[in-house]
């Protein structure tokens, strides 16, 4: 929690009046210098598949804060792995904790955060503006109520030698052609590892994009209408219940999101869907491995059409925070492009911007495989998409309805009443 | 040394046999039977009510409301226990609750049975042994089901690996990876944990029968399974069912197994009722139902611990 000094009435007064002579990207923590401003605030955040990323937070920018405002942050880090949106989510219930955070599922607690519209407004004025679906996260009846931080992208995951191998040069461009590559790579004892379990992002990060492909999706754009019971849907499950059976290894309908890292780590498996924290993780433990990962786009479905699944990362300020501007301030600054800009780097663009000033930065060109990643900012859609991003949304992922749609359909449930099934669910769901 | 023994010896003896010590009357009220031990009760209850009952209470409440995750609460009387007798994932998770504890249990029950009998043998390192056998229920769950991940993992897993090198199979079976097998695999680490409580428990109770009433036994011409059937079993019988209902109480909670090895996968398969109140509340952000999920677990729990607790007053 932020802990003020003292609390004076003039103190908004007076920021105001400094914002206005200095301009606000000219920084109004220094403003805070001149009056009662807290002695901490904390930020809490799930910790980085990429190290540097935090302790260029922790060893650069913490202290330059300090140094220029007299402010301590407090760099709360949360375990990976799904353990922060529970941790959020007691936060707000219990109205203390973190000032500002990476709200995860804030569709959940998007009533405790306050509106940071000028912030992310003037963020995407003077840097190129925002991808468009972002947007449809972060605001939410026309104000902003999270500036978006970065995207993890998820892309498929391979093994550049086993696909040699088998005679697959390039990565599949359509889902058939990756089922045909599957097929061989099974027969060769590499199959592929497609989580489906009860994970957090490795399940929908392709069988959402899946369903789009073949032109399905979950709710119609205004989410009144569930969308999902079609042929289309019908085919896109056959599909999956074939390419299971076909060219995935047993396991993965069972897997949470660290199984498939552990089995591609192991050469269990020649291809699974993730972030690139594979190729980071083989980098440093398995160099051999780590020359021959390379990562492809999703396949395009029979719409021709290829699809991507954002992860994004967002930070909201807590409206119970005793100090809220100070949360705000803080983040103000942090995303002014003298901090944000060195920060993503130290990242190694794992937290892609959804900035458009970043589509043509050098960063991108650290190492060619991180390179495809942008494509997930340019075809990437929200799991609501095209519906809103609520929490009737958001309970439908977290009930894992749409991905157990699959998988009771590959565990014997006869296709049509799988669907049935879970279209029941929805519609329980948004009554 | 011995003279200064034997001054306090004998000043000892030199003072008064009895002296009482005199509090006043509000030593004698503390002193009284009745208050006292209520004074001594009361720390441990003001905790229970602090860390146990306020959450229960809470999670009634909340179970009787809408309360979605930084909203304001609405009344809804049963309308969530009606929400839930509706929703098919609920009622898999009631099944997958009383399949896991009944047949962990049962295993626990039994297998917790031999491995006192034989803890009670006389063989060499015998105190080592028995320390061992306690190490699943010391170490921390979290910490022993990743552990469990690794010797259930498809290719590289200790129980594939043993029976590939071993040549009973050519390959081990997906432990996590279908709907059975998923259920195989958590009652098993269940009872792997659970097994330890039992076996301790039983193993003192075998330890409290007169050795007189098996030379009886013998003298009378039981063999050694008359001896189990006729003099063992029935001993141990209300420590058996005593332990049986403290297992019944944490299988049927169990929550950090399921949750750390398949999150209730593969289509919920694994779901228990602790895991979905969990994945409601939390996860769907939906408290009031989440909590109705667990609010549903007493009755059934309480019908289980009432019939048992009926039995061993009967016994």
């Amino acid at each position: 929690m932020a802990h003020s000094t003292q609390s004076k009435a003039t103190r908004r007064d007076f920021l105001k009046l400094a914002a206005g002579a200095a301009g606000v990207a000219a920084g109004p923590w220094v403003s805070r210098n001149a009056e009662a401003k807290p002695v901490s605030i904390v930020f809490a955040r799930e910790s980085s598949y990429v190290k540097n990323f935090d302790v260029h937070f922790q060893n650069v920018m913490a202290p330059a804060y300090e140094k220029a405002t007299g402010i301590k942050i407090e760099y709360q880090i949360q375990a990976a792995g799904g353990s922060a949106v529970p941790q959020l989510v007691s936060m707000v219930e219990n109205k203390s904790g973190a000032d500002l955070a990476w709200v995860q599922q804030e569709w959940l607690y998007r009533d405790a955060l306050v509106d940071v519209s000028d912030i992310a407004e003037a963020v995407g004025k003077e840097q190129g503006g925002w991808y468009d679906e972002i947007k449809r996260l972060s605001i939410d009846k026309g104000k902003w109520k999270s500036v978006p931080n970065g995207n993890i992208g998820q892309l498929m995951n391979y093994r550049r030698d086993w696909f040699d191998e088998v005679g697959v040069k390039r990565f599949p461009d359509t889902w058939d052609e990756f089922l045909e590559a599957g097929i061989k790579l099974k027969a060769k004892g590499h199959p592929f590892g497609m989580s489906m379990g009860h994970g957090f992002a490795d399940n929908y990060s392709w069988l959402y994009p899946l369903l789009w492909s073949y032109g399905v999706t979950v709710m119609d754009k205004d989410g009144r209408k569930v969308a999902l019971d079609t042929s289309e849907t019908a085919k896109a499950v056959e599909f999956v219940k074939k390419l299971y059976k076909e060219a995935c290894i047993e396991d993965c309908i069972g897997w949470l999101d660290p199984h498939n890292n552990k089995a591609f780590l192991t050469g269990q498996i020649s291809c699974t869907n993730n972030a690139y924290s594979i190729m980071v993780s083989a980098k440093r433990d398995l160099p051999e491995m780590g020359k021959v990962i390379e990562h492809g786009l999703n396949p395009k479905g029979p719409t021709g059409q290829r699809y991507h699944s954002l992860v994004p990362v967002t930070h909201g300020v807590f409206s119970y925070s005793k100090d809220p501007q100070a949360a705000k301030d803080f983040l103000r600054w942090i995303m002014d492009p003298k901090q944000y800009r060195p920060w993503i780097a130290s990242g190694d663009m794992y937290f892609a911007p959804y900035l458009h000033a970043f589509d043509r930065v050098p960063e991108w060109d650290i190492e060619p495989r991180v390179k495809p990643f942008q494509k997930v900012l340019e075809t990437g859609k929200l799991t609501s998409w095209p519906a809103p991003a609520n929490r009737q949304h958001g309970e439908v992922i977290n009930r894992w309805i749409v991905i157990d749609m699959f998988t009771k359909a590959i565990t014997g449930t006869p296709t049509k009443t799988a669907i049935a099934e879970a279209v029941s669910q929805i519609k329980t769901i948004y009554g | 040394m011995s003279k200064i023994l034997e001054a306090s010896r004998a000043g000892a003896l030199a003072a008064p046999t009895h002296q009482p010590i005199r509090f006043g009357r509000l030593g004698a009220f503390i002193e009284r039977e009745s208050v006292f031990s209520w004074l001594m009760l009361t720390p441990p209850l003001l905790f229970l009510l602090a860390f146990l009952g306020y959450p229960f209470i809470y999670g009634v409440y909340l179970s009787f409301f809408h309360k979605e995750v930084a909203r304001t609460a609405s009344f809804v009387g049963f309308d969530n226990f009606v929400k839930l007798y509706n929703d098919p994932i609920f009622w898999q998770a009631v099944r997958n609750t009383i399949i896991f504890t009944g047949v962990a249990t049962i295993v626990k029950a039994s297998g917790g049975l031999g491995m006192a009998l034989v803890m009670n043998q006389s063989f060499k390192m015998k105190s080592f042994a028995r320390a061992m056998l306690l190490l699943p229920f010391i170490v921390p769950t979290v910490l022993s089901t990743v552990a469990w991940q690794w010797i259930l993992d498809p290719g590289m897993g200790l129980f594939n690996r043993l029976l590939v090198v071993s040549g009973l199979a050519e390959r081990g079976p997906s432990w996590l990876g279908t709907p059975t097998m998923a259920m195989v695999s958590i009652i098993m680490v269940n009872t792997w944990r659970g097994l330890p409580f039992f076996g301790i428990s039983i193993l003192a109770g075998l330890q409290t029968i007169p050795v007189e009433l098996h030379e009886s036994a013998t003298i009378d011409g039981a063999g050694t399974w008359g001896r189990f059937r006729y003099v063992t079993l029935p001993s141990l019988m209300p420590v058996i069912l005593i332990v049986t209902v403290f297992s019944i109480v944490i299988t049927f909670f169990d929550f950090q197994l399921v949750y750390v090895l398949t999150g209730g996968g593969p289509a919920n398969s694994t779901h228990l009722m602790a895991t979905y109140a969990y994945t409601l509340s939390m996860g769907a952000g939906q408290m009031g139902l989440g909590s109705a999920v667990a609010l549903s677990m007493v009755p059934v729990l309480g019908l289980l611990l009432v019939a048992l607790t009926f039995f061993v007053r009967k016994d």
